[in-house]
């Protein structure tokens, strides 16, 4: 089933950094589509959650050097 | 203190140690640099700061290139790597910890932008106080069910969305509307989640709870309208995109030209298009985020760009720039008693739900059996003196309405025609010269006439007036100080339009307008060249909203179809909240050309430095830094604007 979450990224510094993550989230497996807001921070992630491990997103976004929070 | 909040707390100021600890070995290193004797200490601790500064950079352009995106980082990572390998440690050092100190800055001001409305989100209470099977229960906010009845005190906010079932108090609105002046709520009166309850307990029947509120919906609507991108925005992304690698074929270029390693590094570090692509986004965030908090929604960047293009509003006259309250200021009969004369009209308007029908109707209603005298001797329609008991009207046979004229009814074997003059000219219905002149005399007040007609008889005339706003004269006049043209719109005929553009002091009026002429002056103002505003009251206007440039909607809290259509919705039925969002709307234009402008100069003033040899890699990299940050800040400005 396709299921969508929300993280909150408040500390992206520049736009391309915003689209680094973007990117680094729909690398993963199962995930549908992604939207990172650079001027939001608002981080919308729809997946298909009998592939997906929506656990490792907050770990993908962290990996890239910014703190998410849950929203 | 446990090692467990230690650890939270490194995770929380993770940014500013890392920053710290690179600033201090930076200073250290530089510092030993000056003895010839700790040459080698110094070029250890400046290697150490770069890995300390550079560690989280590294990592992310690490993932930059595993994506495939050329980002800011890797550009760095590239500089700060290639300064160490040709032994330029203390440059190294100076940019990774100077790009370190400006992203850290940067993230924390652009989190105080991005929490503009963390306000509007902290205002819905988390629970409410339902009454569940005759018991007070305390329930979280968002598991209300829709009909249910929520208890308010009197100091608390209210958790829901509603219409009150039981008692009455005043309740400060400021968070929906921007308006801060209490409104009086009783019976029957909607009140929305997130606003004060301050005087008297009341009782509320849910209509909307948790994310189903008018404020979750403006929150919502004011984020997408921040993550639009407005036309600047789209293409400096769209620029951005060559731009990087540009830069990074001209330093290559110029490294095979002139063999100079440091020279190509500066290239790299300068050539980060760090401003420009920041600037468009910081100003129109920080608007859009100052202008929900005083309650104007604005639909997003592209709007926003547009509305500071701005040179011509037009208003709507009725409900706009008057009240909308239309009251009967008077009645004459004509061989007839005005008394007779009201209650005619009254049948006959019974059922047209016209703004004056009902003005009419509530005349007739209010009125004593008679105080009447025929002919030109009018009688005045006082509220005051109104009978305690409402007179009943009775219903029409039939009616029809015509379209911007009046209404043709039949009751009892009459026929009552209530109209303009238009309808009576195209019935052939011959206006009597003291009635014309009667029209003539209350029309040049500013006042609304319609003519009475029995059985093809013209036997009275009913005046009608609706107040102007108090703020609408102040209102028109700081738009045309700010150099805009003012015009207004209206149905009334041409002489009713006059007095009451003079009394506000507009530019130009179009009168005798039907609802679909309005769209098409609003055309041909754009045909002419400008860019047009309108304003309405968002349902009635809807059509011409559409037509304008930017359609701004007045009252939206209640309705989302204004919302929805206009490119801004005013929250609050406060007509002096428009000077301010066109200013707003200018100076946000102006601050997206200043960031530009100062971003462009900044690159162009470094490339034409390092190519001349002015600028080192620390340098650039502070000037950089520094002008990220000064556009951020101007950016800024428009939160407290």
């Amino acid at each position: 089933m396709s299921e969508t979450t929300q993280f909150r990224v408040m500390d992206f510094d520049c736009p391309s950094c915003a689209s680094t993550v973007e990117r680094a989230l729909s690398n993963q497996d199962g995930v549908e589509d992604v939207e990172v807001h650079y001027s939001t921070g608002r981080v919308e992630i729809d997946y298909d959650d009998s592939v997906a491990d929506p656990d490792t997103f907050e770990q993908t976004i962290e990996n890239q050097g910014y703190s998410p929070q849950p929203a | 203190m446990d090692t467990q909040s230690i650890k939270q707390d490194y995770r929380k100021h993770r940014k500013a140690i890392i920053v710290a600890v690179s600033g201090l070995l930076y200073a250290g290193g530089w510092t030993l640099g000056y003895v010839s004797a700790f040459d080698t200490a110094s070029a250890a601790i400046l290697i150490l700061a770069a890995i300390v500064g550079g560690y989280d950079i590294a990592k992310t352009a690490y993932h930059e290139v595993k994506s495939r995106t050329l980002g800011i980082k890797t550009l760095v990572t590239l500089a700060a790597v290639g300064a160490i390998a040709i032994g330029s440690y203390w440059e190294a050092a100076a940019v990774v910890f100077l790009f370190a100190l400006g992203s850290y800055l940067e993230g924390r001001t652009m989190r105080k932008t991005r929490n503009a409305l963390e306000e509007l989100l902290e205002m819905t209470p988390d629970t409410a106080t339902v009454r569940r099977d005759g018991e007070q229960k305390e329930v979280p906010a968002r598991e209300v069910e829709d009909g249910e009845i929520v208890i308010v005190k009197p100091g608390e906010k209210i958790p829901v969305d509603g219409d009150v079932v039981d008692g009455e108090s005043a309740v400060n609105q400021a968070p929906v509307t921007g308006e801060s002046a209490p409104v009086h709520k009783a019976d029957g009166d909607e009140v929305y989640a997130g606003t004060v309850n301050q005087e008297g307990a009341l009782e509320v029947r849910t209509t909307g709870a948790g994310s189903d509120t008018t404020l979750q919906r403006i929150i919502q609507r004011v984020e997408e309208a921040q993550e639009a991108q407005s036309p600047t925005e789209s293409l400096i992304d769209r620029f951005a995109k060559y731009y990087t690698p540009g830069v990074l074929a001209l330093s290559i270029g110029a490294y095979a030209v002139t063999q100079n390693a440091i020279l190509s590094l500066t290239l790299l570090v300068i050539g980060c298009p760090g401003a420009l692509v920041i600037g468009p986004p910081v100003s129109i965030v920080s608007a859009i985020g100052n202008a929900a908090r005083s309650g104007v929604l604005m639909k997003g960047g592209e709007h926003l760009e547009r509305a500071g293009k701005i040179d011509l509003v037009a208003f709507d006259k009725t409900g706009t720039l008057t009240k909308g309250e239309t009251t009967v200021a008077d009645v004459a009969g004509f061989d007839a008693e005005a008394s007779d004369v009201l209650e005619l009209a009254a049948i006959a308007e019974k059922k047209s739900e016209h703004h004056l029908g009902d003005a009419i109707l509530e005349a007739a209603q209010d009125r004593p059996a008679a105080v009447t005298d025929g002919g030109t001797e009018a009688v005045q329609a006082d509220a005051e003196s109104a009978p305690t008991e409402a007179r009943s009207v009775p219903d029409p046979d039939d009616f029809d309405v015509v379209a911007g004229k009046g209404v043709i009814a039949h009751q009892g074997g009459r026929e009552i025609v209530v109209g303009n003059r238009s309808l009576l000219d195209e019935r052939d219905i011959e206006i009597p010269g003291e009635v014309a002149e009667y029209v003539r005399e209350r029309e040049e007040r500013g006042e609304t006439v319609v003519h009475i007609v029995r059985d093809g008889v013209v036997i009275g005339a009913i005046a009608m007036r609706d107040e102007l706003r108090e703020a609408a004269p102040g209102v028109v006049q700081e738009l045309q100080d700010a150099g805009i043209e003012t015009v207004m719109l209206t149905g009334d005929n041409g002489r009713v339009a006059a007095a009451v553009a003079e009394e506000v002091g507009i530019d130009d009026y179009r009168a005798e307008l039907l609802p679909e002429d309005k769209q098409a002056v609003i055309e041909e103002f754009r045909d002419d060249g400008h860019v047009v505003a309108m304003v309405g009251d968002g349902i009635n206007d809807a059509p011409s909203l559409a037509t304008a440039d930017v359609g701004i909607a007045m009252g939206a809290a209640g309705t989302d179809t204004a919302i929805e259509t206009a490119d801004m919705a005013l929250m609050a039925d406060d007509l002096e909240r428009i000077p301010y969002a066109v200013k707003l709307s200018k100076a946000t234009r102006w601050n997206i050309y200043e960031n530009v402008g100062l971003a462009v100069l900044t690159v162009t003033l470094l490339l034409a430095g390092v190519l001349t040899s002015y600028v080192t890699l620390a340098l650039g990299m502070l000037v950089h830094e520094a002008s990220v940050l000064a556009v951020i800040g101007n950016g800024m400005r428009l939160l407290r604007y």
